[in-house]
């Protein structure tokens, strides 16, 4: 499951945090992806951070103590 | 069990008086539908009768899970307004032309609006119809380098047959010559002359 999905989804608590998660994977050089939050996830106004799977643990690793995430969804579409 | 509407193959309104008709007496609900507008007319309609929808889409068919929520107050809407918005309708005669003057969208916080304008760039891509032209121009220009966090979303854009137009004198100013990434670097005479023509043009 994990594996055929082609990206997973950030979603999190607030705009600021995205902000925050944003400028982390750019100076890590880890390629990700502003999207607007999957209407499936929230119909909320959000934006989330879009990745590749195999970034994963670098990603929540990074994002120890400095950005909380929400929750990683897998993106259907 | 779901009542099972198959709405294939019909136009606006069939499928949104099918539906409505449906949420009459079925509190579990589940429309097949084959285009987007219809799904979006559906997702209207359900929202506005206290439903909540689940859209899931395979080989162009959509399946659309429509689930009423117990103690809602009927909507507003009584069944009298079942709008059918035609994506394919355009506003009037000419292109559709979307100009970015700036790196942001929208003014009130840069950083905010510089957010918002990946999303809303990604976006673009699954917006039917889409727009004809993009044209950047003053910080706008900058959105189309090489580098740029949304170049890939442009060269999509471009290969779905967006035409995409960089003001030259801007590329020029802020000395970004060789480093555009996605479109044509044109001039005034194309660029004046577009948004003239244009049917609508759109400022994020």
């Amino acid at each position: 499951m994990k594996d055929s999905c082609l990206y997973l989804v950030a979603v999190f608590e607030s705009v600021s945090q995205v902000m925050k998660a944003e400028k982390i994977l750019k100076s890590k050089k880890i390629s990700y992806k502003i999207i607007p939050v999957p209407r499936n996830i929230s119909t909320d106004c959000g934006v989330c951070i879009r990745f590749l799977p195999k970034d994963r643990k670098q990603i929540l690793d990074e994002f120890i103590n400095q950005v909380e995430i929400a929750e990683v969804h897998e993106l259907v579409k | 069990m779901s009542e099972l509407i198959n709405a294939k193959g019909l136009n606006c309104p069939q499928p949104v008086i099918l539906t409505k008709k449906a949420i009459e007496t079925y509190s579990d609900i589940i429309v097949l539908v084959d285009n987007d507008t219809a799904v979006e007319n559906i997702r209207r309609l359900a929202s506005s009768n206290g439903c909540t929808v689940e859209v899931t889409e395979e080989n162009g068919v959509f399946s659309i899970h429509l689930l009423k929520q117990a103690n809602v107050i009927e909507g507003s809407d009584t069944g009298n307004n079942l709008s059918c918005d035609q994506a394919d309708v355009k506003a009037a005669a000419g292109p559709t032309v979307i100009v970015f003057t700036s790196t942001a969208m929208g003014t009130g916080d840069e950083e905010l609006g510089v957010l918002l304008m990946k999303s809303f760039i990604h976006t673009l891509l699954d917006i039917k119809p889409l727009p004809e032209f993009m044209i950047f121009y003053n910080a706008g220009v900058k959105l189309t380098v090489k580098d740029s966090d949304v170049i890939d979303d442009l060269k999509a854009l471009e290969d779905k047959g967006v035409k995409i137009l960089v003001c030259g004198t801007c590329v020029n100013f802020f000395k970004l010559t060789g480093q555009i990434g996605a479109g044509n670097v044109s001039n005034m005479y194309d660029i004046a002359g577009t948004l003239s023509r244009s049917g609508r043009t759109i400022k994020p």
